[in-house]
Order: structure tokens, then C-alpha cells, then sequence
């Protein structure tokens, strides 16, 4: 159980993240984790927001010590596969991106990241399959989207 | 390019050699609020140094992809008759104003002649320059969508489905729009913006090809239309309806669609010049769309600053119109309104 002042720093951080404020958002996390260092959610919030400030190696290596800390954190795989993706290292980001739609099958980013990478080394059919369920995925999440619209427009 | 996010092999290739034959650079935007189908903002029609492509930050995946590969092909098209110096957009001036909204109110009089709850005043007079304006939109898009559609079908086999999925939701909304003003607005008008969307729909349902985007099979008010028999057309009471009308309409502007875009080689290089053609038949599509509606004296083709400047003046546009229209009557109203 990560500490309660740890937690409240990390959400902190993440309002910071939605609002595309990284550096801020950097900043609380990195607090976080000197008071916790053993706190996967703040470590995979990190990795996040180095993804988006373009630190993937960072990125990478936050993704590795919150799998260390919890093997089945799904979202930390799925992280792990979009920063190898951009290392362009796809054999890793393949074998990262089946883990985490082994774990949540209903993950759109890790079908799409695995069937981009099976395109970029060649695997086409493969590629396609991972296509088809991050597209039925993503269609799905759409439409419940708009009915949520339509529903609070009435 | 300038992207923060991953994307699958055809559309960074596409995106790549987008920049590269408009040796320009494009920038790809997330943001929660973006609208379903994405947005272009680009140098060719705004006063800015580079191209935005925005899109939902929901879509991740393909959709997001489908998105960019549409926004690319209309950015190469605008991009090339740029560079030829005739990237030129349906605008509108004070005088093509006081043209269409005229002709709008002569049709809405006879409409309202026939009508038991007649339009207010007010109500009446507001609506003209709306539905003009909805025109100018339509025509600044429909034609364009459908040839951009056309081509990612065929340079993309890979998005095909969610070309499908993307589609059938635009579909739906172009559809649903203008549906709640379906009493107010002249039935003409209601059944020629009917009409445009059934076209463009049943080119695309015979180019994908898709039975789903057929509005005969998907428009629930259009259903009852498939498969008619013309014993049955002469006799039901169907043929009096909006809806009925807008699909003969619509077949006809099929036609008018289909004609052009059928002689385009889809399959030629992707090259600017291929591209420059592109943008010639969208001009003549959109030009035989304006005559069919008879409002050749409604828009002109100007440049898109053109156009930007002309929805600066819209309201003065507007108000001298109707003062054409209405003479000094019209001053109280417009205070009133």
C-alpha cells in the first residue's frame, strides 16, 4: 500500500498530466517517489508523462521497476510497449504488447502498438489480427462514448 | 512531422510523403474535444506557417489513423492547386447574399401559404441566412468528402473497415442534421441538403462497396423506399413526402457525382499533378451540384481568404439583404429579432 502523502502528490501530479502540463506533473510525481519508492501507479504515471515529453528511455526504465514491483500491472506493460515502440525496438514492443492485452484484453493502445509493430518487421497477417481487435475495441469504447453524449445532452 | 504519437506504417509513410510533395510540414494535434471526423487546419486556406491535423484524443488506434489519411489527401489536393497558384473556395459576397436569401424567401412564401401554423416573422426572416450559410458549408465540403473518401479507399486497404465505421457515423450525423427544422425550413431546401448527403452516401456505398451506407437500407425515415414498385410510387402517398422526394432528388444528383469522379484513375501516381486533377473535378462536381440547385448566382469561387473575409461580413451582408428584400420594414424586425 503506497503512503497516503505519496498518493496525494501522484494525483496532484496527474491533474497536472491531463491538462498536458508534463513538467509540473513531473515534478509532483518525482516527489512521490522520493517519499515512495516502491509505488508502481506513481512510477507508471512517470513513465507516462516521459512518453509524452519524449524521454522514452525514462519512460522505459520507470515501466520495468513498476512491473518489478507488480509482474501483472497491465497499464505498465502497455507503456512499456509504446516507449519500445518509439526505441523502435519491435521485437521487444511486441512481446511487451501481448503481455499487457494478455492481462487486459481490452486494451485498444496495446492491440494498435503490437499490430504496428508486427508491421514494421514484416509479420503483415499478424499485424492485421491486432488490428481488427484494437479497431472492434476502439468502435466499442465510441459508441458507449456517444450514448454517453446523447444521454447527458438529454 | 512533427508527432507525439504512434502510428502505423501506410499513414507515417503517407504523412511523410505528404510533407514531401507539399514540402510543407504537418503537425498531428489530440485534443478531448476535437470534433468526430477530425479537423484540417491548414496553410492553403488560414495565415499560418505550417498544418494541423486535430483529432479526438479518445482514438488511439485506427481511427485516429483513418482521420489522418482523410485530412492528408484533402491537404494534398488544397496544397496542389496552391502551388499552381488556383486553390480558390465556394465564397459568398453582399450581392450573392441578397441572390440566395431572396430566392429563399420567395420559396419559404409558398411554402407558408400552404402551411395552418404558419413561421413567425422573426423566426422566418432568421432562418434565411442560416440556410444559405448551410449551403455554403455543404458545398465547401460534400463534393470534397466524397473524392477524398474515393481515394484513401483505394490507396489504403489496410483502413477499410474503419473508413467504414467512420463514414456510416458521418453519415448518420449529416443525416440527422437539419431533422429537428424539418417544419420550418422550406421543403425545397430540406429536400436538396437531403438530397446531397443521400448522393454522396450512395457513391460511397457503390465505391467501398458497402450495402450499409446505402440511406435506403440505414435512414430509418428512407427505408420504405427501397424496392418500390412504380405502380406503388403512383399510388401511396409517400411520393408527397420529404423524404421521398429527397431520394429522387438524390438519385439524380448521383448521377451528377458519379460522372466526374467515375473517370478519375484512382490508381495513378500519387503524384501533384495527380492530385491538381483531383481538385478539378472537385471544382466541376461542386460546380454541377450549385446548377442543378439553381444557385449559380448564390456563391462565387474566390480564394479561401476570400471566404474567411466574407464570414467577417456575414451579419452586414446579411442585413443589407434583407433590406433589399423588405425595404425599411425590415429595421424594426431585425431590432425586434
Amino acid at each position: 500500500m503506497p503512503l497516503k502523502e505519496a498518493m496525494e502528490l501522484a494525483k496532484k501530479g496527474h491533474s497536472y498530466a491531463k491538462r498536458t502540463k508534463y513538467k509540473e506533473a513531473l515534478a509532483y510525481y518525482n516527489k512521490a517517489l522520493t517519499l515512495d519508492p516502491r509505488f508502481p501507479q506513481a512510477l507508471f504515471l512517470r513513465a507516462s508523462a516521459y512518453v509524452e515529453s519524449g524521454m522514452y528511455k525514462e519512460a522505459l526504465a520507470d515501466c520495468d521497476k513498476a512491473i518489478s514491483f507488480d509482474p501483472n500491472y497491465s497499464d505498465a506493460w502497455s507503456k512499456k510497449s509504446v516507449a519500445l515502440f518509439y526505441l523502435e525496438r519491435y521485437e521487444d514492443a511486441i512481446v511487451a504488447s501481448t503481455r499487457a492485452s494478455t492481462l487486459n484484453g481490452n486494451d485498444v493502445t496495446a492491440w494498435y502498438i503490437k499490430g504496428v509493430c508486427l508491421d514494421e518487421v514484416g509479420r503483415s497477417d499478424e499485424a492485421q489480427e491486432a488490428y481488427g481487435r484494437s479497431l472492434e475495441l476502439e468502435i466499442i469504447l465510441d459508441m458507449h462514448a456517444d450514448a454517453r453524449k446523447i444521454r447527458a445532452q438529454r | 512531422m512533427r508527432t507525439e504519437m504512434p502510428l502505423s506504417k501506410p499513414i507515417r509513410r503517407f504523412l511523410t510523403q505528404t510533407e514531401e510533395l507539399l514540402d510543407t510540414e504537418v503537425s498531428l494535434l489530440r485534443q478531448p474535444e476535437a470534433e468526430p471526423g477530425g479537423t484540417l487546419v491548414d496553410k492553403y486556406t488560414y495565415d499560418i506557417e505550417s498544418n494541423v491535423i486535430i483529432f479526438p484524443a479518445q482514438y488511439v488506434g485506427l481511427l485516429k489513423d483513418f482521420i489522418i489519411a482523410k485530412h492528408c489527401t484533402h491537404l494534398l489536393i488544397k496544397g496542389a492547386a496552391a502551388k499552381k497558384g488556383e486553390y480558390k473556395v465556394c465564397s459568398y459576397t453582399g450581392d450573392t447574399v441578397y441572390n440566395g436569401l431572396r430566392q429563399i424567401y420567395i420559396d419559404a412564401l409558398k411554402d407558408e401559404a400552404k402551411k395552418e401554423n404558419k413561421l413567425p416573422v422573426q423566426k422566418l426572416i432568421k432562418m434565411l441566412f442560416i440556410l444559405f450559410s448551410q449551403f455554403n458549408d455543404d458545398l465547401n465540403e460534400l463534393p470534397w468528402n466524397a473524392m477524398v473518401n474515393a481515394d484513401v479507399y483505394n490507396k489504403m486497404p489496410k483502413i477499410r473497415k474503419t473508413q467504414l465505421y467512420h463514414i456510416m457515423k458521418e453519415s448518420k450525423n449529416d443525416m440527422d442534421e437539419m431533422m429537428e427544422h424539418e417544419t420550418i425550413v422550406p421543403r425545397r431546401y430540406f429536400v436538396l441538403d437531403k438530397a446531397m448527403f443521400y448522393a454522396r452516401d450512395m457513391f460511397l456505398a457503390k465505391t467501398l462497396p458497402a450495402d450499409e451506407l446505402m440511406p435506403v437500407l440505414n435512414i430509418p425515415q428512407m427505408k420504405k423506399f427501397n424496392h418500390l414498385e412504380v405502380k406503388e410510387m403512383l399510388t401511396t402517398r409517400w411520393t408527397h413526402t420529404a423524404w421521398y422526394q429527397s431520394k429522387v432528388f438524390g438519385d439524380n444528383m448521383l448521377a451528377i457525382i458519379d460522372r466526374p469522379l467515375g473517370l478519375v484513375d484512382w490508381k495513378a501516381e500519387p503524384a501533384l499533378d495527380y492530385y491538381y486533377d483531383l481538385y478539378k473535378v472537385g471544382v466541376l462536381l461542386t460546380d454541377n451540384l450549385v446548377s442543378y440547385m439553381t444557385m449559380r448566382n448564390w456563391f462565387v469561387w474566390e480564394s479561401p481568404k476570400h471566404l474567411l473575409d466574407a464570414h467577417e461580413h456575414k451579419a452586414e451582408y446579411e442585413k443589407e439583404a434583407l433590406k433589399k428584400i423588405f425595404g425599411d420594414l425590415i429595421t424594426d424586425t431585425l431590432e425586434g429579432a
